[in-house]
């Protein structure tokens, strides 16, 4: 007897992606706030190690999750932190956005995908790091919502978030992957 | 560092409402809130804002250092904004020209009537926006979570990880502190003070890869769990069942009435421009 299974669609929403999308929005919630290391030179950039999560976790297992890590996991840092996960909801749909355009890194970086763990990694690192300078173009609606100068956006919010995310997407990311793969491997994903 | 969702307005007035008042009521107030720019209504909703969250009845003492870090962040962003926006202010009413006290030194911003009103208006916003908010992570059962946002119209599977991410957090917590522990009891030294930004990243990843990738290998019960239990075959039953009460429906007329004059407010009479005090106007 043979089993055949179906190719799982990135936008499959079963049990394997309600999980995932659970552990990666609790630790992003939980670690987000924990970490954050200052950029020599700036005044409002920081490096948060756990933002590689999200485009970790929408690399990995696909668009739905990493929209989900990056939205969900972010209201939840604002909301134990004490902003409220509603104050700045169009910074947690950023989040969103980056998580989910990482998880459609295999459409846009094909080749990449397809080869060594090594190109994997590589392909984790390129994907995560388009997705945080697109994804984060959403945080310029404060300009509408709070009425915020162009100028004070791009620059106190905009050019540090991505500096210091883009730090950690491109160091952290490869990492994770490098780590994650031989573990799918084993549980036989 | 204590990451369990913490019920400290556990029996007060706000968490004995149903918990989509509490979600809806945020709603409701953040889109009333972003559009007035009125000083004197922006003051109205700080009231409405702090006596709604008195009614949730959270013990200062327990949540002083999330309102200490909220006051702080926001007064950096209204302060940077103010400074950067280079004295631009919005929400001007038209033909009104800023009445300027001076010129911050160095960067030669001016400081004008406006741009305080400006900045007073955000940081008044920002504070009821918080004190809303609040009762949502303090006020509401953290076994609820799933089924309030089920019956808010929520997919239910994704109701249904809301919930599990509440769940975890307790547990994903408890191992990263085990692996700070381990990586610790190992020689790991995570006080060097590099200045170099990749070296202090590259010097988290002993603890968070490890934190990481066991949370995802772990996954595996649960996602069996689930499936042996059919998940995702047919729609989800909750063991909770939520009954809005008068006193419910009450208050989500209230916001809800709140957000309708808000908008009528700011497209019929001034509520969204800019108003400033006659007393601090040069004279």
């Amino acid at each position: 007897m043979t089993s055949m299974s179906m190719p799982r669609s990135m936008w499959t929403v079963d049990s394997r992606t309600i999980v995932y999308a659970a552990i990666g929005a609790a630790l992003y919630g939980v670690l987000v706030g924990l970490f954050k290391i200052p950029v020599p030179g700036t005044t409002a950039v920081d490096a948060r190690p756990a933002f590689a999560l999200v485009p970790f976790f929408g690399f990995a297992f696909g668009p739905v999750v990493g929209l989900f890590t990056g939205l969900v996991g972010n209201m939840i840092g604002d909301q134990i932190s004490g902003w409220g996960a509603l104050t700045s909801y169009n910074w947690s749909i950023a989040n969103g956005v980056v998580g989910l355009l990482a998880g459609l890194a295999p459409a846009y970086l094909g080749s990449m995908m397809s080869g060594s763990l090594g190109r994997r990694a590589a392909a984790g690192a390129v994907g995560g790091a388009i997705a945080v300078v697109i994804g984060f173009l959403v945080v310029f609606s404060d300009m509408i919502k709070d009425q915020m100068d162009f100028n004070a956006v791009l620059t106190t919010e905009y050019i540090p978030v991505v500096i210091g995310d883009l730090i950690v997407t491109i160091i952290l990311v490869p990492v994770l992957v490098y780590a994650w793969e031989p573990v799918k491997e084993r549980l036989g994903r | 560092m204590n990451f369990a969702p913490r019920y400290l307005g556990r029996g007060s007035w706000l968490a004995r409402r149903d918990p989509r008042v509490l979600v809806i009521a945020v709603v409701c107030f953040v889109l009333a809130a972003i559009q007035v720019w009125d000083l004197r209504i922006m003051l109205i909703l700080d009231l409405i804002a702090f006596a709604y969250y008195r009614t949730a009845r959270i013990p200062f003492r327990q949540v002083r250092r999330q309102w200490m870090l909220a006051i702080l962040f926001v007064s950096l962003l209204v302060f940077a904004n103010g400074i950067i926006a280079s004295g631009r202010i919005q929400r001007l009413p038209e033909g009104v020209e800023p009445h300027i006290y001076g010129y911050i030194p160095l960067l030669g911003t001016p400081v004008s009537a406006e741009s305080l009103t400006f900045a007073l208006v955000q940081f008044l916003r920002f504070l009821s926006l918080i004190a809303v908010g609040f009762p949502i992570a303090f006020a509401i059962a953290p076994d609820v979570f799933g089924v309030t946002f089920a019956r808010l119209g929520v997919p239910y599977r994704f109701a249904y990880a809301i919930d599990l991410t509440w769940r975890f957090i307790p547990s994903l917590a408890e191992d990263f502190r085990s692996t700070i522990d381990a990586q610790r009891v190992r020689g790991m030294d995570f006080t060097g003070q590099s200045r170099n930004p990749v070296a202090r990243v590259r010097r988290q990843i002993p603890v968070l890869v490890p934190t990481i990738v066991n949370a995802i290998a772990g996954a595996e019960d649960t996602i069996d769990a689930m499936d042996l239990r059919g998940f995702g075959t047919g729609e989800r039953t909750w063991f909770q069942d939520l009954v809005l009460d008068r006193t419910d429906k009450l208050v989500l007329i209230g916001f809800g009435s709140l957000l309708v004059v808000a908008t009528i407010g700011g497209l019929v009479t001034s509520s969204s421009v800019l108003w400033v005090p006659d007393a601090i106007l040069p004279r």
